[in-house]
């Protein structure tokens, strides 16, 4: 009792080692949690500056910190060092005190890689360190995969977190007063979800100004306003539901406050069958931006994103290898997020299913 | 229950031998019931009385093969009805036992029609499936059966949803569908428990009266011994998936031989008795399937339990048509 | 039910109590007719003592029950608790009030919450009225299980590790820990065992005799009722239609539901030879209940009278303390 409220509840507990035990949905867990972890730390993956540089006795590690220039290494440039040049030019002092370590994909994704030749897609090429090719204006499409999903992973975790935040303290509020206030929000939601959220979106994107750009933060804020409505039919249903039992009416009894209700009571009771939706809201808002920028209503250009990669493949299918990469992401990622979300339904709501002879 | 010297002998028609019920979960394979025999004799109620999880229902559950699938399972033994075992009866015979041969009462009349159909078309559905292939007639034939299960304006009640019928309306409608088919028996799940008393009076007499005209033999399970001991002839008494004893009813309440059973008759509150007095107790609580103790399932609760009550007692006649299972029947001070 | 002469003074009091619910319909969902769940009703309860509510399922047992501890705010009426008028208070006026009057739930599955620990559980009345610290809440929570009969090791787990019956006692053991003068219980042991129905019904009566409480006992199984009640009251479509001692009431019942009651309660007495009076038809919607007595299309004793007039409650000829609503001198 006087123990912090860290521990898990054995209820809990239990769903959790129920979620270990499904093999598929786990597994997926694992993958896609090491996919995340490893593009937390895609700066010292995939990038074109060095992960350290040896220079006449001195170490640098240019992949955090201030821009270095040509001249510090003893370039003729003022501007950022090219340190695949760099690499190559130490590579061939035989002396070989000076190095550089590269890190294993050694492009950004907004750079041309073979500046000078001809904007044209390129297929895989692992000599020159395109493992899955170039794009049409000879950008490295692995580069580009791993910061575009970096991108849908933040868009996805805000888009959460607004969403619910709003969806769920509105439906609880609704489902607990529920009368007069229930009803007035109720026809305001039913009323604001039939606005058509596309045309919305282009309308937004034309208007925007220039200067602003339709930058991750101003689409962020139209997708939310348009998904917010969702949980609340949930949460509302669920909290009336919880509001009806007499574990509520015992603290009522017991001259609980309203705050105390809602918070202590019913939100925690509700919210562990929120979990089971994660998944699926992770996997439409990360489709959901997808199909903005396919659509060319997503992230302005250059943003690395999955949707302009596939319009890309789409208009360039003499070169497959644009629009198998970025399609073969998508659908691995759409289909981990899928498994673990039958797991996770599956271990957190067991609906035992029963056949009669 | 197993009759020596069996003078009705032919007069059982069901008969059920050593079932053996398990369930498949989590944490492993739980037995639910575990070596239940008894008969099922024409126009007479046999009575299966216990608490929560002795296992009552299940047995129910197996003789009509209604277990949930694929947790439930019967392990063992046979359910002998009509020349037949209907524990290895393939699907396709059972469908036509069930609801026309054997009739099914469960506790919740709601759960059990159909909320989106008339009750006259669910009725006749059973005379379409079972008895004939006119529309008209088995209308008709719905008609007459409400009528004879006590509901006024059949005709009218026909053309009504499960809805807009009060409960004890609705217990009946599902007494004339299970009972549409002149079924040899019907298993009673429980079939007043959701009612108010004095809808439960109109309830039980109304199937009393039906078994008295058609000769039903009838297994009603309860944890009720109030109306065990009004509408039954034979009893038996579950604990934690075993049978403490079994009897005829007067037997049972009059003379009853196993602790359990005496410890439940004397802790029920009685209008005759003393107020606020204490009430006897069983000790301990109702075992879980997943903890129960070896030897007698009622030793850790008995208040004359002895060393030998650690291996398990078998059955032993203790009067007429009376059987315990207890080691200790002989010794126990009479009540 | 000691025969002392001067009554004593009631904690409890009920005056013409109505708990009317609006039916909401039609496409603007006004409230033309209502549900009169309780419909006038007055009762007294001493200190101390044991009033049985009993009744068939939509009678308004229940719902009384709610009224009294404010989980429904009554239509109209007074419920006096020590002569304080509880229905005209507000919310915040009568959280001090709560900790004496409070109440044990049928269903003990439902009535806890399944996220916190027991210890949580019975200590959450201390944390909403702030009392004590963290040790002292422990302490006086320790004392409480074990005053309901669980040990102490009880409090570090969660209600779905116990029995039915154990989780009812935690029950028990929250609704006693503000040292409450009145506990409702409604239904307490129906959702329980036959053999663990009369492990926590022995509990009740004990806790009674050693803390003094008044219960307010409200159940269907009028053996149950008898058994722990000074008084019964008989609850027919929102109102009561008899009030007597409770010997009086199984002995020589007055009103012809409570004798139809009564004679179709099912006594583990195998081939009893008694005469059932049997009911026809099933209780009225409360939405629209019968003019005159409510019970009278059910009556086997109706008369033209029954049909126009609602009786109220009367003394009963040559029975003290015996109540009922019935035009007829059965």
């Amino acid at each position: 009792m006087n123990l912090p409220r860290l521990r898990v509840d054995p209820l809990t507990h239990k769903k959790l080692q129920r979620f270990r035990s499904i093999q598929r949905g786990y597994v997926s867990f694992l993958i896609l949690a090491t996919a995340v972890v490893l593009s937390l730390a895609a700066e010292l993956l995939v990038n074109s500056r060095a992960l350290v540089v040896r220079h006449e006795g001195r170490w640098h590690f240019p992949t955090y910190g201030r821009i270095h220039t040509g001249k510090e290494f003893g370039l003729d440039y003022a501007y950022e060092v090219n340190y695949r040049e760099l690499g190559r030019k130490f590579a061939a002092d035989p002396s070989g005190r000076n190095w550089v370590l590269l890190p294993p994909v050694p492009y950004n994704p907004l750079e041309n890689c073979h500046p000078g030749e001809t904007f044209r897609p390129r297929p895989p090429d692992w000599a020159r360190q395109n493992f899955l090719g170039t794009d049409q204006i000879n950008r490295d499409i692995l580069a580009r995969l791993v910061y575009g999903f970096r991108n849908a992973l933040a868009f996805a975790a805000a888009f959460i977190v607004l969403t619910y935040a709003v969806g769920i303290s509105l439906g609880c509020l609704m489902g607990y007063f529920g009368g007069w206030f229930d009803l007035l929000v109720q026809r305001l939601i039913e009323i604001w979800s039939n606005i058509p959220f596309l045309f919305v979106v282009i309308i937004v994107a034309s208007i925007v100004p220039a200067g602003i750009g339709m930058n991750l933060g101003v689409l962020l804020a139209i997708v939310v306003l348009f998904s917010w409505t969702g949980m609340t039919y949930y949460m509302r249903s669920a909290t009336y539901r919880e509001k009806a039992r007499d574990y509520v009416h015992a603290a009522q009894v017991l001259g609980a406050s309203t705050a105390r209700i809602l918070f202590r009571h019913i939100l925690p009771n509700v919210l562990s069958t929120i979990v089971t939706f994660i998944p699926f809201t992770i996997a439409s808002s990360i489709s959901a931006l997808t199909a903005l920028d396919f659509l060319g209503f997503g992230l302005p250009p250059p943003t690395p994103s999955w949707g302009e990669l596939l319009r890309q493949g789409t208009s360039n299918l003499q070169s497959p290898w644009i629009v198998a990469s970025a399609f073969s992401a998508l659908v691995l990622v759409l289909v981990l997020v899928t498994f673990i979300g039958e797991a996770i339904r599956e271990a957190f709501d067991p609906r035992k299913f029963t056949l009669y002879q | 229950m197993t009759p020596v010297d069996a003078p009705a002998a032919n007069d059982v028609i069901l008969s059920v031998r050593d079932l053996v019920t398990t369930f498949d979960t989590d944490s492993g394979r739980l037995t639910a019931v575990d070596g239940v025999s008894f008969d099922v004799r024409r126009g007479r109620t046999l009575g299966i009385v216990g608490e929560s999880g002795c296992g009552k229902s299940v047995t129910a559950l197996s003789i009509m093969r209604l277990l949930p699938q694929p947790m439930g399972r019967i392990q063992g033994g046979r359910i002998l009805f009509e020349g037949r075992d209907l524990a290895t009866l393939p699907p396709a015979e059972l469908h036509r036992i069930r609801g026309g041969r054997i009739g099914m009462i469960f506790q919740e009349p709601m759960t059990a029609l159909n909320p989106v159909q008339p009750i006259g078309r669910q009725l006749s559905e059973v005379f379409l499936l079972h008895r004939t292939r006119d529309a008209a007639d088995a209308w008709r034939r719905g008609t007459e059966m409400l009528r004879k299960a006590g509901i006024p304006a059949p005709e009218i009640r026909m053309h009504e949803y499960p809805h807009q019928l009060s409960g004890g309306m609705r217990q009946r409608v599902v007494i004339a569908m299970a009972l549409a088919c002149e079924p040899a028996v019907v298993i009673a799940d429980e079939p007043t428990t959701a009612l108010d008393v004095t809808i439960q009076a109109q309830i039980l007499e109304l199937m009393q009266a039906l078994q008295r005209d058609l000769g039903l033999a009838v297994v009603l399970i309860t944890h009720d011994l109030g109306v065990i001991a009004e509408t039954c002839d034979d009893v038996i008494v579950m604990y934690a998936g075993r049978v403490a004893e079994s009897g005829p009813v007067e037997s049972i309440f009059d003379r009853p031989a196993h602790p359990y059973t005496r410890g439940l008759l004397d802790s029920i509150p009685r209008l005759e008795g003393t107020r606020k007095a204490r009430l006897r107790v069983i000790e301990g609580m109702v075992p879980g399937l997943r903890d129960l103790p070896a030897g007698c399932r009622f030793h850790n609760r008995c208040p004359h339990r002895i060393d030998r009550c650690a291996t398990a007692p078998n059955l032993e006649a203790v009067g007429p048509g009376h059987e315990a299972a207890c080691h200790r029947w002989r010794e126990l001070p009479p009540r | 039910m000691d025969a002392s002469d001067v009554p004593p003074a009631p904690l409890l009091q009920l005056e013409d109590v109505q708990m009317h619910f609006p039916v909401r319909e039609g496409l603007f969902l006004r409230s033309t007719r209502s549900c009169r769940a309780v419909d006038g009703v007055s009762l007294q309860l001493p200190a101390g003592e044991t009033l049985g509510l009993v009744g068939e399922s939509g009678c308004g047992k229940s719902t009384l029950g709610k009224c009294i501890v404010r989980l429904h705010q009554p239509t109209a009426g007074r419920i006096r608790f020590e002569g304080t008028d509880l229905a005209a208070l507000g919310q915040a006026a009568l959280k001090p009030w709560r900790r004496h009057l409070q109440m044990v739930f049928q269903d003990p599955v439902e009535s806890l919450n399944a996220r916190h620990t027991v210890g949580e559980i019975v200590a959450e009345p201390f944390v909403i009225h702030g009392e004590g610290d963290a040790r002292e809440r422990r302490e006086r929570v320790l004392g409480l299980l074990e005053k309901v009969g669980l040990p102490a090791a009880a409090a570090d787990r969660y209600p779905f590790e116990f029995s039915g019956g154990q989780r009812q006692r935690i029950g028990i053991a929250r609704a006693l820990a503000l040292r409450p003068r009145l506990l409702v219980c409604d239904e307490p042991v129906s959702a329980l065992d036959v053999s663990i129905q009369s492990q926590v019904l022995n509990l009740l009566l004990e806790l009674q005799r050693e803390l003094g409480l008044s219960y307010l006992f409200i159940a269907h199984n009028l053996a149950v009722v008898k058994h722990v009640s000074d008084r019964i009251a008989i609850m027919y479509l929102g109102r009561i239609v008899e009030l007597a001692p409770a010997e009086d009431i199984y002995a020589a019942p007055r009103h012809p539901y409570t004798r139809a009651l009564l004679s179709a309660i099912p006594r583990p007495e195998p081939r009893g030879t008694r005469e059932r009076i049997a009911l026809q038809g099933d209780v009225p919607s409360p939405i629209s209940p019968p003019p005159g007595c409510p019970f009278h299309p059910r009556c086997p004793h109706a008369t033209d009278r029954c049909r126009v007039e609602a009786p109220a409650l009367r003394a009963a000829p040559g029975r003290p303390g015996h109540t009922v609503s019935c035009h007829l001198d059965l």
